[in-house]
């Protein structure tokens, strides 16, 4: 039997009750119908408008609220005086927008002389200076020292907004404490000492408070906070090792790719 | 001059309408079976192409991409409800044959009562077929399945119907 027998047989009967019942099917004018999905498309539009609008307002709650919880510039300058003594020496001011507080000679930017370059090692935190990880930041100078004894100052600096700030802190917060990819040095102390270092500077409600940057000498290199060590890994250096604060390369540096 | 040809946007729109909801009606009417659902599958569709109608009118064929969006939403409630579906019973053809020249009419109602028994997507690939014409091809791509599912839906609604109008058939001789 031919394949499209059934088709030729029934198909003209279909068809024809099709057509008869159409020809007698009535319904809305289409004006009607037109209207009404004016109508409808209108409605779901104003929807739109007032969600959209929802969320505008309740964005600037929260931009309100924020701003409210900022810290105070003068609380910073009571809380780090070598910030202040070191602000003037130091040229560029903050130019990132968005949350990052006003720029103030009291801010976190870099102070020439900083705690890091005096002997006793890159990692040593001074107790109560360290960032607690948890902690909401509301922006970040990243400031790059010269270690070396005979020569110490500031290599470089670089102001980043909350939102890195942010993310540099929950880059930094996941990590292990060592990376295991990196070398181990066997070196004289004299070597050990690292000839460059960068010190975090992050605008807490609490003030200023500091995570160091070791990657240099063949200590221990990572993130230390003072209460913690996290291992050195290309995906944090990446956000604040940027222009002035990029160094050209270290011993542990050297060892790390994407950074 | 943006509100201008907002303005002629809405004429053209209000127009197309108006000439072409009698024939929007009537295809939904065929595909569903039911004049309220006809009514719902159209307004619905009328009101997706009103809310896009700058890309619909310039489509080739509005009409064909308005009814396409008929057949959309009529699978679409297909899907939604298909679990709520009550079944139906077998059509049964009441009395006597029609007599003379009322036995056309007869037939075609049968046809349509049998066509209410078809899975939806048989159904719609029937009307597709017979009441728009289409390739098997065209009624694929609005069934969103392959040529040889949208010919396989149409032959096996073509045997299902023919099966039931043969014993009718033997039952009334």
């Amino acid at each position: 039997m031919p394949e499209h027998e059934p088709e030729q047989e029934l198909g003209p009967k279909i068809a024809d009750a099709f057509q008869r019942r159409a020809a007698a099917a009535a319904g809305p004018r289409g004006s009607a119908l037109a209207a009404e999905a004016r109508r409808r498309v209108r409605k779901r539009r104003q929807g739109m408008t007032m969600a959209a609008a929802a969320v505008v307002v309740a964005a600037a709650i929260g931009g309100v609220w924020n701003a409210i919880g900022d810290p105070s510039p003068i609380a910073s300058s009571t809380s780090d005086s070598s910030a202040e003594q070191g602000s003037s020496g130091t040229g560029s001011g903050r130019t990132s927008p968005g949350l990052v507080p006003p720029q103030t000679e009291s801010g976190p930017a870099c102070p020439a002389d900083h705690v890091i370059q005096s002997p006793g090692g890159a990692s040593a935190v001074p107790r109560g200076t360290g960032l607690d990880l948890e902690t909401q930041v509301f922006g970040l100078e990243a400031c790059r020292y010269r270690l070396t004894p005979d020569a110490p100052m500031l290599l470089g600096q670089h102001s980043l907004n909350a939102g890195i700030a942010q993310q540099v802190v929950d880059a930094i917060k996941v990590l292990p404490e060592r990376n295991p990819d990196l070398p181990v040095f066997k070196c004289t102390p004299q070597l050990a000492q690292a000839k460059e270092a960068i010190v975090l500077r992050f605008d807490t409600s609490a003030g200023v408070k500091e995570i160091w940057v070791q990657y240099d000498g063949c200590d221990t290199p990572g993130f230390f906070t003072g209460s913690r060590t996290y291992g050195l890994y290309a995906a944090p250096l990446k956000l604040f090792m940027i222009g002035s604060t990029r160094p050209t390369g270290s011993t542990y540096l050297n060892a790390l790719e994407g950074w | 001059m943006a509100a201008a040809e907002a303005r002629t946007g809405q004429l053209d729109f209000e127009l197309w309408v108006t000439e072409r909801a009698d024939a929007l009606l009537r295809f939904a009417y065929v595909l569903t079976g039911d004049r309220n659902l006809a009514e719902d599958a159209v307004q619905d569709a009328l009101t997706t192409a009103c809310a896009r109608w700058g890309r619909v009118s310039r489509a080739d064929d509005p009409e064909a991409y308005v009814k396409r969006m008929v057949v959309n939403a009529h699978i679409s409630w297909w899907r939604r409800f298909r679990r709520r579906e009550a079944p139906i019973a077998d059509p049964v053809r009441s009395g006597p044959p029609a007599p003379d020249g009322a036995v056309d009419r007869a037939e075609s109602d049968a046809v349509w009562a049998l066509c209410a028994t078809l899975p939806d997507k048989q159904r719609a690939a029937v009307v597709l077929r017979f009441y728009e014409e289409l390739s098997y091809a065209e009624i694929a791509e609005l069934l969103h399945c392959a040529e040889a599912t949208a010919r396989s839906h149409v032959h096996r609604a073509l045997a299902a119907l023919k099966t039931t109008l043969s014993k009718e058939g033997a039952e009334d001789a």
